[in-house]
This record gives structure tokens, C-alpha cells and sequence, in this order.
């Protein structure tokens, strides 16, 4: 049983650190790949990367993603060491995209419970050719370049070939005590210090069979000695990503102390010990598992993480440097935060109960019972007003927790508007615009499929082929651009191209077609805006043939009804010759939103204030029934149409009087509304829940929610009541 | 002794009309009293709108509605039976509840259908239960919940699967 769960905390892990390693290479290949080739940092990262897919593969004992990273592994190693020119680099990014596509498709069916069956022979036969083709092109020139052997797992050691530059490290690694089969990531430590490492040991010895090694690495931590060509912060960089580590200790020493072993392990803790009576304590009594190593150095910090019990959770940030001075003057890259990874169930559970608490909240300060004249409430308001002022704050900061960069979901259509450009042989360029804009991980979920369809659509209708660019005279090159921003509590996204723009002529002979349009009515007199949005109905595919990426009628009323559900909507722009617009406009969160209380009846209903634009009470104005039955109301001289809450829901006991009630005009897409209801309560910040999926869908609901005094209200979505 | 032995052939029993229902008490999880409910407009009738539990907001249905039976004015001894199927929660309003009683698989008769004129019941009634001199028409929650609604409740739980997805 507890075998079970240790192979699967491992290969959770295993999906999870190639799955971002993964993105990792894609985005490197694809922020290059319109370069003339990799330069030397990217080379080395993907030669690493795929070094630790390749090491983790095989550890995990998936064979054929083992192979195929290997060879691509070569393949960046021979880039590394020979520097070869003239390399096809847009087949290169092909290739490397191609065995990035490979293992994810693995992982997947790993992930998945099904078993990584795929079969690389093929692909790695390309590689491989590819590979030869680049060396063959290099000639005679290749030197002796050390082919890049595929070690066997068990060899650790590797010959020293020390060199005056070469520097000398002890390292200890203390390992969380609740770490699982911490020789296996111990043994991935050893496995990304063996690029760099002249020479390698550490102790304990053999940490792949014997399966001890991982309750004595706990115990006792984990030490390597290390002869190599990098500084400490290197050092740090290559240890500190992501493995189970508690703290890490590096210290420099001379080719002597190396000479001894770990013999001289001991010496020098000696040594320093004499700073601290506790440490010697601490040392003589041995150290426990679970307490960390006691640094030698003695820094104040490491005083106080002493004190750390066992079992102790720690969320350790980098370590700041040790203060020694032999760090290289190499300008670190950046500074990478701090992460730890949250099961998202439980994010979501913080978040509901938040939402618990905001209600509960309320209930407390609304309660009836404060309402009883004569009560003094100085303080109770005081404390209520600090309780508000936190729980607001939390609030936020669980909101900021939720908020994750488009960054993620653009990189992914770049490779698709890479692919999709290839294929249909356009020259493409891609550009992204406040990528870093924030959105709550719900809503990236549901607005990365229509942002696929939107950036597909763009380079394969949008972009003509080059030869009808020249024709029409276009000089420069096709691009897509996608763009993010936040603006007034909405996101706005917007993919743009500089292609042929929509046709209107053919749109509306579709729609003819297709009966969409009022036969009275000409052509001329519908807006651009109104032709466009026809191409979002159902089934509405003015393309001719239909390709392998679109032109079957299937998307845009996709995308439209994607983003409805989130309460967002698409707005299209379109001249003719130089290209169309898709905007997106989608709402930063879903989770709670500032709300207008009102009732008809009995019942409480709730409008997103960001979509009233003002009240207006009944008394001073008069509605207006036309004919048709439908009214309206002149407000300033300009007319509304009215819609009573009351009557379109048949609820009981509303007002029928409209003398009584208030009228809230509501801006919705690009027309105002009035909604006729009884009373206003109040504003306030609503926790939006779903209506129960028993209850069917009612037009014009998005959700209801609980309010201060226990009660639900039902929240009214203004696009859905104009439908 | 498991808690499903000590549940089996246990039914919460309540009365609706005429007649004594019973509902197998695995399926039951709390009686709640009668509560202020929130219409939802633009639902079927049964379904009188949605309650607060605790923070959980559910939906409820009206028994004596869904037989096709007279409503009738809701009072003190009007009981809520909240009940869970297939991680559907759904409360029931029932006129009085009666009594927790245990009846054995050998005392449960497959519904008489022929002559029966109220086949709207019967669609949600799978057996009868003996119990003394008394019979109790026992009900598959199920149906209850499904019914006409079928198409639309795989619709919901396919939905909420690929939410989770």
C-alpha cells in the first residue's frame, strides 16, 4: 500500500517537473525560432533539459522517451561542443518541437493511467539523420568531439580532468524529513551536477539499489564532493530548482581537502564549531532525522532555523548567499520567486470558505438583533470596522493567489500560429502585448480554447498567402498580433491581424442565403458591426474548402458561447485589405463581485454594479406603451426600453404599480436598458454561486448567491434578459 | 456491525395525501424543518426554488406537486427531507413526516399495476412495503428526481464532469 503511494507521489512529480521543463523548451524554441539559430544559453538549456527528461525517463523506466530525448540530447550536445554553422534552424525548431509534442503525448497517457506505448523509432531515425546531415555539412572540421555516450545509470564517477580553473565543493543537502525516496532525488541532483562536474562523488555511495540510502540520506543528509568549472551561485541555481530540498550547503575548499574524501567533512565542522556550545551539543548528540543540518557557518539564521522541530512544514525562499567572496562576477540572470505548488482543490476550498466568511460576515453585522433601540455599539462598530478591513484583505490576497499571467496561454498560440503558418506555408510573424496581464485561473481555462480558434482563424483566413499578399500589394510581412490589457475591471483581449479583413458583400449574401436577413430590409442599412456578428451563429462558414484547420462553420459560435458563460463577449472590427480585430472582453474573476440588492416581491435579485449605469425613480417619469405592448421610458430625451423584473419572471406580489418601483438602467453590449423593480436595497459584496444543476437554465440568471441575512438572491445576467 | 447493515432495510416513512411513502434511509441525509424559499422563475412547478443549508444552497421539490396531488398550505409540521442521490442533493417537502420503520425484502411486493388509475404515481413507486396492517408504497429516488427531467440531469451531471475535467 504505501508502495503505491510512493510510486505514484513519484511519478506526479515526474509529470509534473517535465511537464514545465516542457513548456520551458517550448517557449525558448519558440522565442527563437525566428532567429538565424539558438544562441549559446538557449542551446545549453535545452541540451539540460532534455538531459533531465532523459535522466528522470530513465529512472522511471519510460524507454522510448528516454531514447528520443537522448537523441536530441546529441544533438544539442554536438551544437554545444562544435558550433556548427549553417544548421537548418528552422528544422531544427521542428524537430525539437516534434519531440517536445512526443512526450507530452506520453506524459499524457501516463498521466492517464494508460502506458507510454508510443514508439520513437521513427522519429528518432529523423533526428538522427538530421543530426548526421549537420555533422557530414560540418566536414572534416569536427575534432574529436567526445561522442556523448548514454551512461548507464549506476556510473557516477567521472574521471577527473582537472584543470587550473577547476574549483572544489562540499556540498550537504538536507532533505525534508517527509520526503519519499529521497535517493532518488538525491540521485537526480547527482544526475544535473554531472554536466557540469569534472569530477563527482558522493556519499552515501550507492543510492540507486540500495534502499536504505534514502532513510540514511534523511538522516544524516546528503553529501557530494565536486570538482567543476562554476561558481557557488551556479551551483545553487543548478540544486535549488524544485527538489525536495530543506537546505543546501556549499562550501568551497582546496584540491587537498578534496583529496581526502568526506573524511574532511567532519574536520571541518569541527573546525567551525567552536562559534556555538548548542551546535556542539547538537552535533555530539547526532543529528536527528528531520532537524536540518547545523550549518558550520555560524550566521544567525542558521541559529534560529535550529529550532525548527521535526516535522515542522518549512517554505524555505532562496537562501541568501553565503558569505563567501569567491562568487564569479557572472551578473546572475534573474531572480527566480519563490514557489510552492498548491493542489488546486484546496485553493478552491480556501476560496469557498472565504466566500463563507465574507457571508458570515455580513450576517454578524446585519444582524436584526443590533438593530434594538437604545444599544450602545461604539465598540462592537469599532471591531466590526478592523474584522471588515481584514476579511477584506484576505480577500484580496486569495484573489491575488488565483491571478495567473496570460503569459502561459499566448506562448501556447504561438505555437500554433508556428504551426499552422508552416503547414499552410505563410510567412508569419507573432506578436504579444501584455502578456503579463492577470486573470483568475478560472476564466484562463475557459478563454484558451477560444483564443485558439480566434488566432487559427486569423492565420488561416485572415493572412492571405504570400502570393495574394503581392498581388494586393502588401509589402510586409503577415502578423498576428495578441494582446491583453485591464481596463475598467474587465480584461480586453484582442487578436489582431493584418490580413484581408472579412468580406462583408460575401457575409451578407450568405446570410441571405441562410435567411438570416429581413427581406425588407437592404443590405446597406445593416452596420458593419451587425454583418460581422453573423459569422459567430451556428454553421455560418463563408470559406469555400475547408481545411485542416478550419472552415467548417464549427468555432466562432463556439468561442461566442465560451465566453458567454463567463459573462464575456466578442466584439468584431474588420476594413477591408488591411485586416480584422477580434476583441474579447472577459471579466477578471468570477468568484465574488460587487453587487446592487434590489427586490421585486419577495424575492432579491443582484446586478453587477460595473453594469448599472444609474437610477432613476418612477415618480418624474412616465413609462410609455406602445402599441405592441412594449414600453419604453424618456429619460433626458432620450428613450429606454423597460423591462419589469416583475412581470418577465411572474413573481408574486410585485408592484404592479410602476408609480412605486425604481428603474435601473443597465448597459449591455451597446444598448441601455431599464429594469423596473420594486425597491433598492443596497450594495454588496456577493459570493456568486451557481444555481443547482437540478434547476434548468433560466435566460437572463447567471447565478445566484447568499445574502446578509441568510437569504438567496437570485443574480441577473443583463445579456441574457435582451436575448 | 458496518453502518450500511445497521441502514439496511431501514425507510424513513412520510405521508402525502392518502398515503404513507418510504424512502430508503441511505439516501436521506438530514430532515430539516420547513424554511423560506427563493423562487426560481421559469421552473416546472414541483420544483419551488432553492433553500440555504448552511451555506449550501439546494434545490427543492414539492412532493405532493410531483404526484400530481392538491398542494396544500404549508404549516408547522411541513418537514424538508434532504436527500442525496448520485451527488445530486435535493430537498422534499413533505406534508408530516412519520416514523423510521424497518421492513424486510420479504415484505416488499412489486406494485399491483392493473386497475391502478393513478399511473403518474406509479412511475416513482417500485414496491410496497408491509408493515403491520399498513402498507407504505416505497419510492425510487431516482425516478423521482429524473423522470421527464432525465435527459436533463445527465445533461447537469455530464456538464459538472466536464467542469472537472
Amino acid at each position: 500500500m504505501a508502495e503505491d503511494f510512493s510510486i505514484q507521489g513519484m511519478l506526479d512529480m515526474y509529470l509534473f517537473e517535465n511537464g514545465q521543463l516542457l513548456e520551458r523548451l517550448q517557449e525558448i524554441v519558440l522565442e527563437q525560432k525566428d532567429e538565424e539559430c539558438f544562441d549559446e544559453d538557449s542551446i545549453n538549456e535545452i541540451f539540460r533539459t532534455m538531459h533531465t527528461i532523459k535522466g528522470s525517463s530513465g529512472v522511471m523506466m519510460f524507454d522510448e522517451i528516454t531514447k528520443i530525448s537522448h537523441k536530441l540530447e546529441d544533438v544539442f550536445f554536438y551544437l554545444r561542443e562544435s558550433k556548427p554553422d549553417n544548421v537548418p534552424h528552422l528544422e531544427l525548431v521542428e524537430h525539437v518541437l516534434e519531440v517536445a509534442d512526443f512526450i507530452t503525448a506520453e506524459m499524457e497517457k501516463i498521466q492517464n493511467g494508460e502506458s507510454a506505448d508510443g514508439d520513437a523509432t521513427e522519429k528518432v531515425a529523423a533526428i538522427d539523420k538530421f543530426l548526421n546531415a549537420i555533422k557530414n555539412g560540418e566536414g572534416e572540421k569536427t575534432k574529436d568531439i567526445k561522442e556523448n555516450v548514454h551512461e548507464e545509470p549506476q556510473q557516477f564517477y567521472i574521471a577527473p580532468m582537472a584543470t587550473s580553473a577547476s574549483r572544489f565543493y562540499k556540498i550537504y543537502l538536507t532533505f525534508h524529513p517527509d520526503v519519499m525516496l529521497a535517493n532518488v532525488h538525491a540521485y537526480k541532483i547527482v544526475y544535473s551536477l554531472k554536466e557540469i562536474a569534472e569530477d563527482l562523488l558522493h556519499y552515501p555511495e550507492d543510492i540507486i539499489s540500495d534502499e536504505g540510502s534514502a532513510d540514511e540520506i534523511l538522516e544524516n543528509g546528503f553529501k557530494i564532493l565536486l570538482q567543476a568549472q562554476c561558481s557557488e551561485e551556479e551551483l545553487k541555481g543548478l540544486i535549488k530548482e524544485g527538489y525536495e530540498l530543506k537546505k543546501v550547503d556549499i562550501y568551497e575548499c582546496t584540491a587537498k581537502e578534496f583529496q581526502q574524501g568526506f573524511d574532511s567533512f567532519g574536520t571541518e565542522i569541527r573546525i567551525d564549531l567552536e562559534s556555538s556550545v548548542e551546535e556542539i551539543q547538537a552535533k555530539a548528540e547526532g543529528i536527528q532525522p528531520g532537524e536540518m543540518y547545523i550549518a558550520p557557518a555560524s550566521q544567525p539564521a542558521a541559529q534560529e532555523k535550529q529550532k525548527i522541530a521535526p516535522g515542522d512544514f518549512v517554505i524555505e525562499s532562496k537562501e541568501p548567499g553565503k558569505g563567501k567572496k569567491l562568487a564569479k562576477d557572472k551578473p546572475k540572470k534573474q531572480e527566480k520567486a519563490a514557489f510552492i505548488s498548491v493542489d488546486v482543490h484546496k485553493m478552491d476550498m480556501l476560496m469557498d470558505l472565504i466566500g463563507e466568511l465574507v457571508i458570515a460576515e455580513s450576517v454578524v453585522l446585519q444582524n436584526p438583533d443590533l438593530k434594538i433601540p437604545g444599544l450602545r455599539l461604539d465598540n462592537f462598530n469599532k471591531a466590526a470596522g478592523q474584522m471588515t478591513k481584514i476579511s477584506t484583505d484576505l480577500q484580496n490576497v486569495i484573489m491575488s493567489m488565483r491571478m495567473v499571467p496570460l503569459t502561459n496561454t499566448f506562448q501556447k498560440m504561438n505555437r500554433i500560429v508556428f504551426d499552422v503558418s508552416r503547414k499552410l506555408g505563410k510567412d508569419i510573424e507573432f506578436e504579444m502585448v501584455g502578456e503579463h496581464t492577470e486573470v483568475d485561473k478560472n476564466i484562463i481555462e475557459h478563454i484558451s480554447d477560444p483564443l485558439m480558434h480566434l488566432v487559427r482563424n486569423a492565420v488561416d483566413h485572415g493572412i492571405e498567402t504570400i502570393e495574394e499578399r503581392e498581388k494586393a500589394g502588401k509589402t510586409e510581412k503577415g502578423k498576428v498580433t495578441l494582446s491583453a490589457k485591464t481596463e475598467s475591471g474587465k480584461v480586453w483581449i484582442s487578436v489582431k491581424d493584418n490580413g484581408r479583413g472579412l468580406n462583408r458583400e460575401k457575409i451578407i449574401a450568405k446570410a441571405r442565403k441562410q435567411g438570416l436577413l429581413d427581406y425588407m430590409k437592404p443590405d446597406s442599412e445593416y452596420a458593419d458591426k451587425e454583418v460581422y456578428q453573423f459569422i459567430t451563429l451556428p454553421g455560418f462558414s463563408t470559406n469555400e474548402k475547408v481545411t485542416e484547420y478550419s472552415g467548417r462553420g464549427v468555432g466562432m459560435d463556439v468561442v461566442v458561447s465560451n465566453l458567454q458563460s463567463i459573462g464575456g463577449s466578442l466584439e468584431i472590427e474588420s476594413t477591408p485589405g488591411q485586416g480584422s480585430v477580434m476583441n474579447l472582453k472577459i471579466p477578471l474573476t468570477l468568484a465574488i463581485i460587487d453587487g446592487i440588492v434590489m427586490e421585486v416581491g419577495k424575492s432579491s435579485f443582484v446586478i453587477e454594479t460595473g453594469m448599472v449605469k444609474e437610477f432613476v425613480g418612477m415618480r418624474e417619469n412616465r413609462l410609455i406603451k406602445n402599441p405592441s405592448g412594449e414600453e419604453f421610458v424618456m429619460i433626458r430625451g432620450e428613450g429606454y426600453p423597460v423591462l419589469r423584473i416583475g412581470e418577465r419572471y411572474q413573481i408574486d406580489g410585485y408592484q404592479a404599480d410602476a408609480e412605486d418601483g425604481m428603474l435601473v438602467l443597465v448597459e449591455v453590449e451597446d444598448q441601455t436598458i431599464c429594469l423596473l423593480v420594486d425597491r433598492l436595497i443596497g450594495k454588496q459584496e456577493i459570493v456568486v454561486k451557481p444555481i443547482p444543476d437540478y434547476i434548468k437554465k433560466v435566460k437572463g440568471l447567471s447565478g445566484c448567491t447568499q445574502l446578509g441575512d441568510g437569504s438567496i438572491a437570485l443574480i441577473l445576467d443583463a445579456v441574457g434578459l435582451i436575448e | 456491525m458496518s453502518v450500511q447493515d445497521t441502514q439496511q432495510d431501514k425507510y424513513v416513512t412520510f405521508k402525502s395525501g392518502n398515503e404513507y411513502f418510504g424512502l430508503k434511509i441511505q439516501y436521506v441525509n438530514e430532515i430539516i424543518v420547513f424554511q423560506e424559499i427563493t423562487q426560481i422563475p421559469e421552473s416546472e412547478d414541483y420544483i419551488k426554488g432553492l433553500i440555504n443549508l448552511r451555506g449550501k444552497i439546494i434545490p427543492v421539490i414539492d412532493v405532493r406537486i410531483r404526484f400530481r396531488q392538491e398542494p396544500i398550505e404549508y404549516n408547522d409540521r411541513t418537514c424538508i427531507i434532504v436527500i442525496n442521490v448520485k451527488d445530486t442533493v435535493v430537498g422534499l417537502i413533505v406534508e408530516k413526516i412519520a416514523e423510521v420503520v424497518e421492513i424486510k425484502n420479504e415484505n416488499i411486493l412489486s406494485t399491483p399495476t392493473v386497475g391502478n388509475d393513478e399511473k403518474c404515481q406509479n412511475k416513482y413507486v417500485y414496491g410496497v412495503g408491509k408493515v403491520g396492517d399498513g402498507v407504505k408504497l416505497l419510492l425510487d429516488p431516482e425516478l423521482l428526481l429524473k423522470d421527464d427531467d432525465l435527459a436533463m440531469l445527465e445533461l447537469a451531471s455530464k456538464d459538472t464532469m466536464e467542469e472537472g475535467e
